[in-house]
């Protein structure tokens, strides 16, 4: 058995079942220790498919980072109590099931009528397209060919934090108890 | 100065306009400018009139093209106005007495507030009286026809707040409506019969021959004609039967039932009849109607002007009752005589209707002749205008009004006709009675009310004067004899009439008439003023007599149970149709549509993960659909 | 490399449809949020898998950018959910329903 064989055959499981267990934990920090966990195993999918600059930053970027400030906010709002699991729309989480399974028979029926169950992808790959390693094969397409997009997503990641300030940015400063005290007029006045 | 001729309505016309526009700033002051245009177009009138004198016999007669109004294939009409004796009479009466009302209604609408918008009716009303009269096509003729009936309207509703006068006006409007309805079609028909709608071809005069079409028409399709256009005159002069709105009408101001419902606009039917007689002689049946309508029309409304105690209705009556004599005249084709008694009309009958003017202003508005008598004293100015023009009326010689009714009267018996000449005698005597009555109830016997009379200023009686001197000249002058000047003159136009010799002379037949007036005025002094007669409780005494006077026969109660009580029904069927199916159909559809919109809020149900659900829905879906077409 | 590429492409199509009904059963702003990255995920490993298979790196530019787009989408959807916390004191998506028709 080839080694990719066994790597996938290990962290596929693993994987799909991180998934579902994201799905089924009803404390946000667990789901987020689950998705973790779920992004390490793409990671390895990454590596395994030759694409060891994205496993980098998957890991990174993914792993690190994102998940990193989902923790931070759950933790910020507090909301790491225990979801409850009463559905009030009726019929939506069998629909919901019905329709999730649906979706992935279909896209398993496309993958194969599309690419076919018993295709591999050509060996040659990391000698041929991955010359000099795959960071440097992957700079070479991002900075030739897609160098507009490239400069495009700073532009994205600029609106995206200036939009952050203003979201975040609090509106008013509340009045505290001492200067509303300070302040004659909005105490009421009594008359004797 | 006759290719000036357009002046003549055109400046009514513009002091119509300039009144509309700047009456609110001119105040008072409009009345003048509306005054100042009736009288400057009464100027052209008499110097277009001069230039016609100049001009011999047979040749009196210019038209006046202005331009092609209506160029359809063969249909063609052209603003064209028409410079004939018969004409240039109808000029003269609606500017000369237009100008004088003019002139009396600046001090009778003085503190009206709303006086620059009734001097521009005024105004448009002789510019479109004007149009009428002058033009030289039966469409051109039609639009100022219906002119004088919009501005009828619109003046008789002038005081709109009232409720009476806005249904008066809506009652005089769809009742001419009816009779213009049928005109209309009669105009069709012309057009039909002649190709043309100028008066030339149609009325067999003129350069062009009336045969544009061929044979022009049948007996048959003459009287068709005739007797439609008698059904707009009878609409527009208030003849029977489509009288009804002339009493009413009476709700406008006075100087309006002086100038529309009184010396001009309801002698148009007049105008109508003698300006067309060539069609109308074409046919025996349509002279005829004419003058049965016009005979039973004069007694009709002169036994109705007796029953009344409302003083302009009583006049009102009576101006029904004169038209009605000339239509008679015209029926007998005694055209000039029509003419004839139409401007001496003109002059007493505004002369009385400006006098029971001055007696309301006097009075506060008071209109019931039971609250007047003895005003001689109070108003003796007043009292002789109301005198002069009453006797006027009521033939007294050598007034006006004699001359004019006598001529019509014997002319009935020198045709031959005795029973029209005694039925008209008979009106003759009625008309004077009717007219004496008011001037004794109003100004001779004792005194039924308590305040004291004032009398108009100066302003409104130099007017009345003129008129007055009208009504006591203008038969002597222009009819003294059955051809007299007036006749000779309209000559041209209308031919002379022959009367045929009878076994009376006309000395006995004058005698008659006179002794007939005298008669029935002596016997108003002594029902109404001597106080031997308590002619107050005769409606108690014989109360159906009385009701049949005062309510004119109930013809208007007849028409209400035969038009409007249908009519009533008709409409709250169609009401019911309205509210049930048409509405009906609406409302469901709208109900149906805001019932199926309250399901959408179901689906519009703000969770997020519903929209969601909804949108993997239609992924799904369409993922099946590829994959199934592929 | 022996592993059939439809293998990935199996585990991502799973993935994905586990994020799907991850984001429609969830009612925690923040798991919703979570399950879009798990969606966002699963399309990343088909777009590598792809590469892979097409043998050019075209696939892991797209996978790249994508990570780009999440990172900045995260930020701001993060953002959103601290917004509407402070103001409804809640994170569950079904109480945001002011649209309701």
């Amino acid at each position: 058995m080839p080694l990719d064989h066994v790597v996938f055959w290990v962290f596929a499981p693993i994987s799909v079942g991180s998934a579902i267990a994201m799905l089924f934990q009803r404390n946000a920090v667990h789901a987020a220790l689950f998705l973790i966990v779920n992004f390490f195993t793409i990671a390895v999918f990454y590596l395994v498919l030759g694409a060891s600059f994205l496993f980098a930053v998957q890991i990174i970027v993914y792993a690190g980072a994102i998940m990193v400030l989902f923790l931070f906010v759950i933790m910020l709002l507090g909301v790491d109590r225990e979801e409850t699991l009463i559905e009030r729309l009726r019929g939506q989480r069998t629909l919901a099931i019905v329709l999730g399974t649906g979706i992935a028979l279909e896209l398993f029926f496309a993958i194969r009528a599309g690419v076919g169950f018993a295709t591999k992808a050509p060996a040659n790959f990391d000698e041929v397209v991955n010359e000099g390693g795959n960071a440097v094969a992957l700079s070479e397409v991002l900075f030739r060919d897609y160098f507009f997009p490239f400069e495009v997503t700073s532009v994205l990641l600029i609106v995206a934090a200036v939009a952050v300030m203003v979201l975040a940015a609090r509106e008013r400063r509340a009045v505290t108890r001492a200067e509303q005290a300070a302040s004659p007029a909005r105490q009421p006045e009594r008359v004797p | 100065m006759l290719d000036a001729v357009w002046v003549i309505p055109a400046l009514p016309l513009a002091g119509a306009v300039a009144n509309l526009f700047l009456g609110r700033r001119l105040g008072t002051k409009a009345g003048w400018l509306g005054t100042a245009a009736v009288g400057a177009a009464f100027a052209v009138t008499v110097a277009v009139l001069l230039d016609l004198l100049a001009l011999a016999g047979p040749e009196r007669q210019h038209i006046v093209d202005l331009y092609e109004w209506i160029a359809a294939g063969d249909f063609r009409v052209q603003v064209s106005f028409l410079v004939d004796p018969l004409s240039m009479t109808m000029a003269m009466v609606v500017t000369g007495v237009g100008a004088l009302i003019h002139l009396y209604a600046v001090g009778y609408m003085e503190h009206d507030p709303r006086v620059g918008r009734f001097f521009a009716y005024f105004n448009l009303f002789v510019a479109f009286m004007l149009v009428l009269v002058l033009a030289d096509n039966y469409l051109l003729l039609y639009v100022g026809w219906e002119g004088v009936g919009l501005c009828s309207y619109l003046l008789i509703g002038f005081w709109f707040e009232r409720p009476a006068a806005a249904s008066a006006a809506k009652k005089a409007f769809v009742t001419t409506r009816i009779g213009d309805a049928a005109m209309l079609l009669g105009i069709v028909l012309v057009f039909v019969h002649f190709g043309s709608l100028e008066f030339g071809p149609v009325l067999g005069w003129g350069t062009s021959p009336s045969t544009v079409t061929g044979a022009g028409p049948s007996e048959g399709a003459a009287t068709a004609i005739a007797l439609l256009l008698l059904a707009g005159a009878v609409g527009k002069s208030a003849q029977l039967p489509l009288h009804v709105w002339l009493p009413d009408a009476m709700e406008g101001p006075t100087p309006v039932s002086a100038l529309i419902h009184a010396a001009t606009m309801v002698t148009a039917g007049v105008y109508l009849v003698v300006r067309s007689h060539a069609l109308f002689e074409m046919s025996e049946v349509a002279l005829t109607a004419v003058l049965v309508v016009g005979l039973l029309s004069a007694i009709y409304a002169a036994l109705a002007s007796i029953g009344q105690f409302d003083l302009k209705r009583a006049l009102a009556y009576s101006t029904m009752s004169q038209i009605g004599f000339m239509f008679f005249a015209a029926g007998m084709g005694f055209y000039a005589g029509a003419m004839l008694l139409l401007v001496c009309h003109a002059f007493y009958k505004a002369l009385l209707f400006l006098t029971s003017g001055n007696v309301m202003h006097g009075l506060d508005d008071e209109i019931d002749l039971r609250r007047m008598g003895g005003l001689k004293a109070d108003m003796p100015v007043s009292a002789t205008w109301f005198a002069i023009g009453a006797l006027s009326l009521a033939g007294i010689p050598p007034l006006a009004g004699f001359f004019a009714k006598d001529h019509i009267v014997g002319f009935a018996y020198l045709s031959g006709r005795e029973l029209a000449w005694v039925l008209a005698s008979i009106g003759a005597f009625l008309s004077a009675l009717y007219i004496a009555r008011p001037l004794f109830l109003a100004f001779f016997g004792a005194r039924r009310n308590p305040s004291h009379a004032h009398e108009a200023p100066w302003r409104m009686h130099a007017p009345l004067a003129v008129l007055a001197a009208g009504a006591v000249v203008s038969g002597l002058l222009l009819g003294f004899r059955a051809e007299g000047v007036l006749a000779r003159f309209l000559e041209p136009a209308l031919g002379l009439a022959e009367p045929g010799h009878a076994d009376l002379s006309e000395a006995v037949l004058i005698a008659i008439s006179i002794v007939l007036a005298v008669a029935a005025v002596g016997l108003a002094w002594f029902v109404w003023a001597s106080g031997r007669v308590d002619w107050e409780a005769f409606p108690e005494r014989q109360p159906e007599l009385a009701g049949w006077l005062s309510n004119a026969f109930y013809l208007n109660a007849f028409y209400a149970w035969l038009v409007r009580a249908p009519g009533m029904g008709l409409g709250r069927g169609l009401r019911s149709v309205d509210d049930r199916i048409v509405d009906g159909a609406v409302n469901e559809v709208a109900e149906d549509v805001e019932r199926a919109s309250r399901l959408a809020p179901v689906l519009q149900s703000g969770f997020v993960r519903s929209y969601a659900l909804a949108f993997l829905l239609g992924a799904v879906a369409l993922l099946l659909f590829l994959g199934l077409r592929s | 490399m022996r592993t059939p590429i439809s293998y990935f492409l199996v585990v991502s199509a799973m993935l994905f449809a586990i994020g799907t009904v991850g984001v429609l059963v969830r009612k925690n702003a923040l798991v919703v949020f979570m399950s879009i990255e798990l969606q966002l995920n699963a399309v990343n490993l088909a777009f590598v898998s792809f590469s892979r298979m097409h043998g050019n790196l075209n696939g892991q530019v797209l996978a790249f950018f994508s990570m780009v787009v999440a990172a900045a989408e995260v930020v701001v959807g993060l953002a959103i959910i601290v917004t509407v916390y402070r103001r409804r004191r809640s994170a569950s998506v079904d109480d945001v329903s002011v649209l309701r028709g």
